[in-house]
């Protein structure tokens, strides 16, 4: 998939709805501001995605991974440099939680947090394509950058890359959301946002 | 009003902040679980309760099918589905189950949405 810089474009305004839903939903769960930069879309190669994350000395991650089906497959992966996940955990649970139970709630907590701001990105991409996905549950996943996005050793695949940076009051998390699409699904995708951007002229 | 409220999601976590919420909101209200659509029509079968949140993306049977098999065993529970499945594909769905829609997190906003719903349907 080669996107033109129309259709980045596009797709760039359909995730910004998305992700601001996600900023909602986090707000929400913090009883605080979220701040977020608009979030930079790129076609990129797994190895640069894994390249940043690693200069950023987030080569440890934690990823919550959810599968949507529809007339575009997907499986979406929200990545977080893994120090930062227990301050996720507290958004979802409280500050009043001992340090044993949260990490005893950690995995469950992280699952239902990635459903929730996988789902709001995702429901937005839906709504504005007009499409529907059916998701699988979401996995949680503990690793090197490499091994969670590269399983296959495969760094050179080509994949949809959502970088966002949330920033709440009191803690500073930043996170990346990536989409691996398989070729038919790209091919879709590109259609739906013709027909996005069609409808808008 | 004592009442029944069946709490049905695969998250404990979720469950524990719904849980938790509605215990703050009706203290006299017993509280249920379950982690699964079977779980879900095993309890309605056993225990009546008079309100049921309903959570969407669940092993086994999803949501909205635990919702058109719970209406076999009772029509007369009131349904809310507590979800993050956004898309409008869910409400719609929602809409023609007859349930109530409300959106995750779970909130004290929205759960105080959802028991005043059950609250106003009950009346």
């Amino acid at each position: 998939m080669r996107l033109n810089s129309l259709e980045l474009d596009a797709l760039t305004e359909i995730f910004n709805h998305g992700v601001g839903q996600a900023a909602r939903a986090l707000s929400q769960l913090a009883s605080e501001e979220v701040l977020l930069s608009v979030p930079k879309v790129q076609e990129l190669a797994k190895r640069d995605i894994t390249d940043q994350l690693d200069a950023r000395g987030a080569d440890r991650i934690c990823a919550v991974r959810q599968g949507f089906t529809g007339v575009i497959n997907t499986e979406a992966l929200l990545m977080f440099p893994v120090e930062q996940s227990l301050q996720l955990v507290q958004l979802m649970v409280g500050d009043n939680v001992p340090l044993e139970q949260l990490s005893e709630m950690e995995q469950e907590s992280l699952a239902e947090i990635g459903n929730i701001l996988l789902n709001s990105v995702v429901g937005s991409v839906a709504d504005m394509l007009k499409i529907e996905f059916e998701g699988s549950l979401p996995q949680v996943e503990l690793g090197r950058s490499t091994e969670v996005l590269c399983p296959d050793g495969d760094f050179d695949n080509l994949i949809l890359s959502l970088q966002i940076n949330f920033e709440i009051a009191s803690r500073k998390i930043q996170g990346y959301l990536v989409f691996l699409l398989d070729v038919a699904s790209s091919d879709m995708l590109e259609r739906k946002l013709a027909a996005f951007i069609g409808a808008l002229e | 009003m004592k009442a029944k409220i069946l709490i049905v999601d695969d998250s404990s976590v979720s469950r524990m902040m719904i849980r938790g919420r509605i215990a703050g909101l009706q203290p006299d209200w017993e509280i249920l679980e379950a982690a699964d659509g079977d779980q879900a029509l095993a309890s309605v079968a056993a225990d009546a309760p008079n309100f049921i949140t309903m959570d969407v993306n669940m092993p086994g049977m999803s949501g909205f099918e635990a919702v058109e098999k719970i209406r076999l065993l009772n029509k007369n529970v009131k349904i809310v589905i507590l979800t993050a499945n956004i898309q409008e594909s869910s409400r719609d769905k929602a809409q023609q189950l007859g349930v109530q829609f409300v959106q995750k997190p779970a909130t004290l906003a929205a759960v105080q949405q959802a028991v005043d719903y059950f609250l106003a349907a009950s009346t």
